[in-house]
């Protein structure tokens, strides 16, 4: 068993590299490129606002954010796949498929830090959250990481040629980081559209946060605990359902 | 002892849209000690589906499929660390050295950093990689890029080695060094299934041959035992002009006016030709090749396949 563990974590930091890394390094417009959109929604939100949604326009920023990288997984995924047929080569190495899943993951991660970590800034800045503040802001971006590459990666399995990802993945950044209300709040929808919101797990994201950076500690448990059960109902979903095997390729 | 691979029966039907396809049709074959057995067939044969299968990449519908013993089809897991793959049409990441490539696979197979460096540089000595192992990919030529990718599946420490057509788009000189490589490893006692569209490559690597057609298998055997299964051993080329009316009908028609006759009897072949009132300057004689093997098995026509 520790010596699966050690094989994991090598394949794990190599995944990382390949994936993110080393195409940071060598192919850096990549990282403009992906931060430019929550960049530009910030913008258009301290504009039309004055200023006075900064603190928000941040915490959607964030959110916007961790949401790309879970859609580059989902190219990522589809171009190892169908394209590189890296995919069959690394099924062949023993490594489990969510290990795949989650190298490749951190590559993406290693896209977005930097504007995670601007976007984190701003939010401490413009509020006066305190260390548990911060734990709940981490949490909640690690929820929405992990929930949404295994979206991404449940997506994957079933796309089979890569012009079919591109429109997917441009309903997935409008479905989960434009519309639901992340840059804007909840409470300033009309109630039967709010309970659609509900639906979407990035509204839980952003309720997490903002009630943390609020200091309203209390009413952050509930959708903590949603947003904490529906990442542990992917997770077993995922796992139930990860197989290199597919009944078509 | 268990042997290298076992395949019975193997089934497997692609659904598309109501259609179903059946690339697999009760594939049965087998490789009862460790060689090159090379897999021949025409595109769509089934070739690359009994690989994906074989190499845990797809479900099968049904049959059975033993790699030393173990069941692919119940527990593909089991034999993941045995075998090593290069997939059909595979190209690697552009902004990557092969250096990189072979390193982190090295990695991902669990391997320790100054193991990967060791075998990295095993795999690119054997290939002959030196001179291009840090150079990113997307400034390599194709058949360069297709030598990662063989570098890759070779660096692994396996028992069987799937290789789905490996030398395609190399030039000459490579594929050989890529054949020498795959002799270099059969001579240490490993398993290499070989497909490839390449006659001469079967014909000059392989201990055993397996020709598929429609998803099934054939035949099986060496090159020797596969031309005993053909009607003709013997092959009389001349020119079309020179051929008089005894022998006209006996023969097809080649490109520039060669003309191809095909013998069951050697032994007849002389008198055949003097009967024919032709010289024997204007004769090539010689036994059948891999090529009229193959295509008197699977026969010719696109509908036959």
């Amino acid at each position: 068993m520790k010596i699966k563990g050690v094989k994991n974590l090598r394949a794990l930091e190599s995944l990382m590299k390949l994936n993110g890394l080393i195409p940071i390094y060598r192919r850096p417009l990549a990282l403009v490129a992906i931060l430019s959109t929550p960049f530009s929604f910030l913008f258009f939100v301290d504009i039309f606002s004055d200023g006075t949604q900064l603190l928000a326009g941040s915490i959607g920023g964030l959110i916007f954010t961790v949401i790309n990288a879970a859609t580059m997984l989902q190219s990522d995924l589809l171009f190892g796949k169908i394209d590189l047929k890296f995919q069959q080569m690394v099924s062949t190495t023993g490594i489990s498929p969510l290990t795949y899943v989650l190298g490749m993951a951190s590559g993406d991660i290693v896209f977005i830090l930097p504007g995670a970590v601007f976007f984190l800034a701003v939010i401490l800045y413009l509020s006066s959250a305190g260390i548990l503040a911060i734990l709940l802001i981490v949490a909640s971006a690690f929820l929405t990481w992990v929930f949404f590459s295994l979206l991404s990666y449940l997506i994957s399995r079933k796309v089979r040629e890569m012009r079919e990802i591109w429109p997917i993945s441009v309903i997935f950044g409008i479905v989960f980081a434009v519309l639901p209300p992340i840059y804007y709040s909840v409470y300033s929808i009309p109630i039967p559209v709010r309970y659609l919101a509900y639906i979407i797990p990035t509204t839980f994201a952003a309720l997490i946060i903002k009630d943390a950076v609020a200091g309203a500690f209390f009413s952050v448990l509930i959708p903590l605990l949603i947003y904490v059960a529906e990442t542990l109902a992917m997770i077993f979903f995922a796992t139930r359902i990860s197989d290199w095997r597919q009944r078509t390729i | 002892m268990s042997i290298p691979l076992l395949v019975k029966d193997l089934v497997k039907v692609y659904s598309v849209k109501g259609k179903n396809t059946k690339a697999l049709d009760g594939l049965s074959l087998t490789c009862s000690r460790p060689m090159i057995l090379s897999l021949l067939g025409r595109n769509g044969s089934g070739k690359t589906t009994f690989v994906k299968i074989a190499t845990g990449q797809l479900l099968a519908d049904s049959g059975k499929l033993e790699i030393f013993g173990h069941n692919v089809i119940e527990s593909p897991g089991e034999v993941r660390n045995m075998i090593s793959l290069v997939p059909q049409e595979c190209r690697p990441w552009g902004h990557l050295t092969p250096r990189e490539h072979i390193y982190h696979y090295q990695r991902i197979l669990g391997n320790t950093r100054e193991g990967s460096k060791d075998r990295t540089q095993y795999v690119a000595d054997m290939l002959n990689l030196g001179s291009i192992m840090d150079t990113e990919a997307v400034n390599l030529s194709g058949g360069q890029r297709q030598l990662i990718i063989v570098g890759m599946a070779l660096s692994a420490e396996a028992e069987i080695y799937f290789l789905d057509e490996p030398t395609i788009g190399l030039d000459i000189i490579t594929r050989k060094n890529v054949w020498n490589a795959i002799n270099h490893y059969k001579k240490m006692n490993r398993t290499i299934i070989l497909t490839t569209h390449y006659l001469d490559e079967a014909a000059a690597l392989s201990d055993e041959i397996a020709v598929v057609s429609r998803g099934k298998l054939v035949a099986q055997g060496t090159l020797a035992q596969l031309r005993e299964k053909v009607e003709y051993n013997t092959r009389i080329k001349t020119t079309k002009g020179l051929i008089g009316d005894s022998l006209k009908g006996h023969g097809r028609l080649l490109q520039d006016e060669e003309y191809e006759i095909l013998y069951t009897d050697d032994s007849m072949v002389e008198e055949i030709i003097l009967s024919a009132g032709l010289l024997k300057s204007h004769v090539e004689i010689s036994p059948i090749g891999l090529e009229d093997v193959f295509i008197s098995l699977v026969g010719e026509s696109i509908d036959e396949d």
